[in-house]
C-alpha cells in the first residue's frame, strides 16, 4: 500500500518535557485516500498527540510524517474535529464556518452558499444564525463536523468527537458520519477509546499500547457496507473482532501495564502544550 | 432526538433570551415586586430618618429632606448644578476616554506579547499599588491646577485597572479555541484579532467598568484638591460654608451619576459578552 498512501508515518517518536516523557515511539502506518482508520487505545497512549503530528501542529522528534508526500502544515488538506466542538462562542453557527472558509481564502459569495449547503448536510440549516450556546451538545458537534467538512479536506482528523455526547446522539452522529464519508470519501483518522465504535465505523483499526504509545496491532475490519444501513453489531464477525481486541487489551494489562495508573500518570498528555508558531 | 442535551442548557439561559413563561416566570415577577416594595420602604425610612435627625440635632447635623429638595431645584434652575455637572463630565469623559483607549491598547500589547508582559509586570504592579493621591503633587507641578491636570489624574487612576484586566484576558485566552484556529491554519494575526481579542472581550469590559468607577472617584478628588470646579468643587464649597442642604443636593447628583455610569457599563457588558455569562452558568 506504499504507493497510494495519503498519510504515511515512519518510525515516528515524540516526547515532551524536554525528552523526559516519551509519548509515542516507533509508530509506522499508512492511510490510503478515502480510507477510514481508527486509532484505539487506553488513555495516555498518545492518540491526540498522533493527530497533532498528522495535522502539523507538532513536529515529530524521530521519524517522518508525510501527508501527500510532504511534511504537513496546518492548512494542508486536513481538518480537525475535536471532542468539544470548540466553536467560537461570539460567532453564529454560520459565522463559525465562515471563519475557517476565510482562513482558506474563499470568496465571500462562495462561502455563504457553501456554508448553507453544509449546514443542510448536517441538518442545521435553520440554525445558521444561532449562537453556539443556544445549541445542544449534539448540535454543537454537528457544527464542528460541518466546519471541518467546509474546507473540503482530503483527510478528516477526529479526536474522540462523540465521547462527550449522550448515547442516542452519539448513535445518530455515527450514522451521519458514515453517510457523509461514503458520499465524499475523504480519508478519516478517528481517535477513540471505544472499541465498539472503532469496529462499527472503520476499515482498519490501529491498536496502541501506552507508555510510550506503540502500535500493538493493526486489524482490518471486514464487515458488510454500507454500515449505517445494516448495523453490524449483531454479526458474529463483529463479536469475534470485539473479543479479539479486548483480548489484546487485557493482554497489555497482564504484561504489567496498569492501565488505570497510566491514565493517572499522564493526565496532561492529551493537553500537551503545542509547538509555537 | 436532535436535542437530547438541550434540557440542562436552556434551563441555564437567563430570562429574556429563550424566555420560559408560566409558573416560574410568575413567581419571579412576584418576587421582583416584593423586592421593589422593600427597597421603597428602605428609601422612605432613610428620608424619614433624615427628618428625625434634623428634628433632634438641628440643621447643621442633618438638613431636612425638603430643604435639600428645595436647594436642588434652585441650583438646577439657576444653572449652577448644570454647569458643575458639565464641568465634571468633561473631566471624567476626557480622562476615562484616554484611560480606556490607552489602557486597552497597552493591555493588548502586554497580554499578547508574553515578553513585554513579563518585563513590565513589576512596574505595572508598583504603579497600580501606589495610592493615586500620592501623584497629586507631581501632577500639579507638571500640569498645573486646571482641566489638563484633572484629566491626567483621572487617566492615571483608571489606566492601570483597565490595562491589567485587558492583559489578563488576552494572556489567558482559551487554549482550545486557539488550537482549533491553528489547526485550520490561522496565522498569528488572525489568531490574535479574531480569536484571542474577542475571547478577552468580557474581561476588557469588566476592566472598563472598574475604570469608570475609579474615574468618577478620581474626578471628584481632582476637583477637591486642585482648582475647585464641577460637582466636587460645588460640594466642598457648600460643606466649607456649612450649607448642608446645598451639600446634600450635590451628593445626590454624584450618587446618581455614579449609578448611571455603572448601570450603563453593566448593560454593555451583558450585551457584548452574553455568551460568556451563559456558558459560565451552564458549567
Amino acid at each position: 500500500m506504499g504507493e497510494a498512501a495519503l498519510i504515511s508515518l515512519q518510525h515516528v517518536g515524540k516526547s515532551f518535557k524536554e525528552g523526559t516523557l516519551q509519548v509515542l515511539d516507533g509508530i509506522s502506518f499508512d492511510v490510503r485516500a478515502g480510507e477510514f482508520v481508527s486509532v484505539v487505545g487506553p488513555s495516555g497512549c498518545g492518540k491526540t498527540t498522533l493527530l497533532r503530528l498528522i495535522n502539523g501542529l507538532l513536529a515529530p522528534d524521530q521519524g517522518t510524517v508525510r501527508v501527500k508526500g510532504a511534511a504537513p502544515v496546518p492548512n494542508s488538506d486536513l481538518a480537525m474535529v475535536f471532542q468539544s466542538a470548540r466553536l467560537l462562542p461570539w460567532r453564529t453557527v454560520a459565522g463559525n464556518i465562515d471563519f475557517v472558509l476565510a482562513l482558506r481564502r474563499l470568496s465571500r459569495k462562495d462561502s455563504a452558499a457553501r456554508t448553507m449547503a453544509l449546514l443542510g448536510a448536517v441538518g442545521l440549516r435553520d440554525f445558521a444564525d444561532a449562537y453556539p450556546h443556544e445549541l445542544s451538545g449534539g448540535m454543537q458537534s454537528r457544527v464542528g463536523l460541518a466546519r471541518a467538512l467546509a474546507v473540503e479536506p482530503q483527510v478528516l482528523l477526529m479526536d474522540e468527537p462523540f465521547a462527550a455526547l449522550d448515547a442516542m446522539t452519539r448513535e445518530t452522529l455515527r450514522a451521519e458520519l458514515l453517510r457523509l464519508w461514503s458520499r465524499r470519501r475523504m480519508a478519516v483518522v478517528f481517535v477513540t477509546h471505544d472499541i465498539d465504535e472503532a469496529i462499527l465505523l472503520s476499515q482498519r483499526i490501529i491498536l496502541l499500547r501506552p507508555r510510550p504509545g506503540r502500535i500493538e496491532e493493526i486489524v482490518s475490519v471486514d464487515l458488510p457496507e454500507p454500515r449505517w444501513q445494516n448495523d453490524p453489531r449483531g454479526l458474529p464477525a463483529f463479536a469475534q473482532l470485539r473479543g479479539h481486541l479486548w483480548g489484546r487489551i487485557q493482554g497489555m494489562a497482564r504484561d504489567g501495564v496498569a492501565l488505570e495508573d497510566l491514565a493517572r500518570a499522564f493526565p496532561e498528555t492529551e493537553g500537551q502544550p503545542r509547538a509555537e508558531g | 432526538m436532535k436535542g437530547r442535551g438541550t434540557g440542562d442548557r436552556t434551563k441555564a439561559t437567563p430570562p429574556g433570551s429563550l424566555g420560559f413563561s408560566g409558573p416560574p416566570g410568575q413567581n419571579r415577577t412576584r418576587q421582583r415586586r416584593k423586592i421593589w416594595v422593600v427597597q421603597g420602604l428602605i428609601a422612605l425610612s432613610l428620608i424619614l430618618g433624615m427628618q428625625l435627625l434634623n428634628m433632634v440635632a438641628g440643621n447643621l447635623v442633618m438638613p431636612t429632606p425638603l430643604s435639600v429638595l428645595r436647594q436642588a431645584i434652585d441650583m438646577w434652575a439657576d444653572g449652577t448644578m448644570g454647569w458643575a455637572l458639565w464641568e465634571s463630565l468633561a473631566v471624567l469623559g476626557a480622562g476615562f476616554g484616554l484611560a480606556a483607549t490607552s489602557g486597552v491598547f497597552s493591555g493588548i500589547l502586554l497580554g499578547g506579547i508574553p515578553f513585554l508582559g513579563r518585563v513590565f509586570a513589576p512596574f505595572v504592579t508598583a504603579m497600580n499599588s501606589t495610592p493615586g493621591a500620592a501623584f497629586i503633587p507631581l501632577i500639579i507641578v507638571w500640569f498645573g491646577l486646571y482641566t489638563e491636570a484633572k484629566i491626567v489624574l483621572v487617566w492615571h487612576a483608571a489606566f492601570f485597572p483597565i490595562l491589567i484586566s485587558t492583559a489578563a484576558g488576552i494572556s489567558t485566552a482559551n487554549r482550545d479555541l486557539t488550537e482549533m484556529a491553528q489547526s485550520f491554519g490561522a496565522g498569528r494575526r488572525v489568531l490574535f484579532w479574531q480569536v484571542m481579542v474577542p475571547d478577552a472581550l468580557p474581561s476588557i469590559l469588566s476592566g472598563l467598568r472598574i475604570g469608570a468607577a475609579v474615574s468618577t472617584v478620581g474626578t471628584v478628588i481632582a476637583e477637591l484638591t486642585m482648582a475647585q470646579s464641577g460637582l466636587g468643587g460645588l460640594m466642598i464649597a457648600a460643606g466649607n460654608r456649612f450649607q448642608m442642604d446645598r451639600y446634600f443636593a450635590v451628593v445626590v447628583v454624584l450618587m446618581a451619576l455614579g449609578t448611571l455610569i455603572s448601570l450603563g457599563l453593566r448593560q454593555a457588558e451583558r450585551r457584548f459578552a452574553r455568551w460568556r455569562v451563559v456558558m459560565a452558568e451552564a458549567r
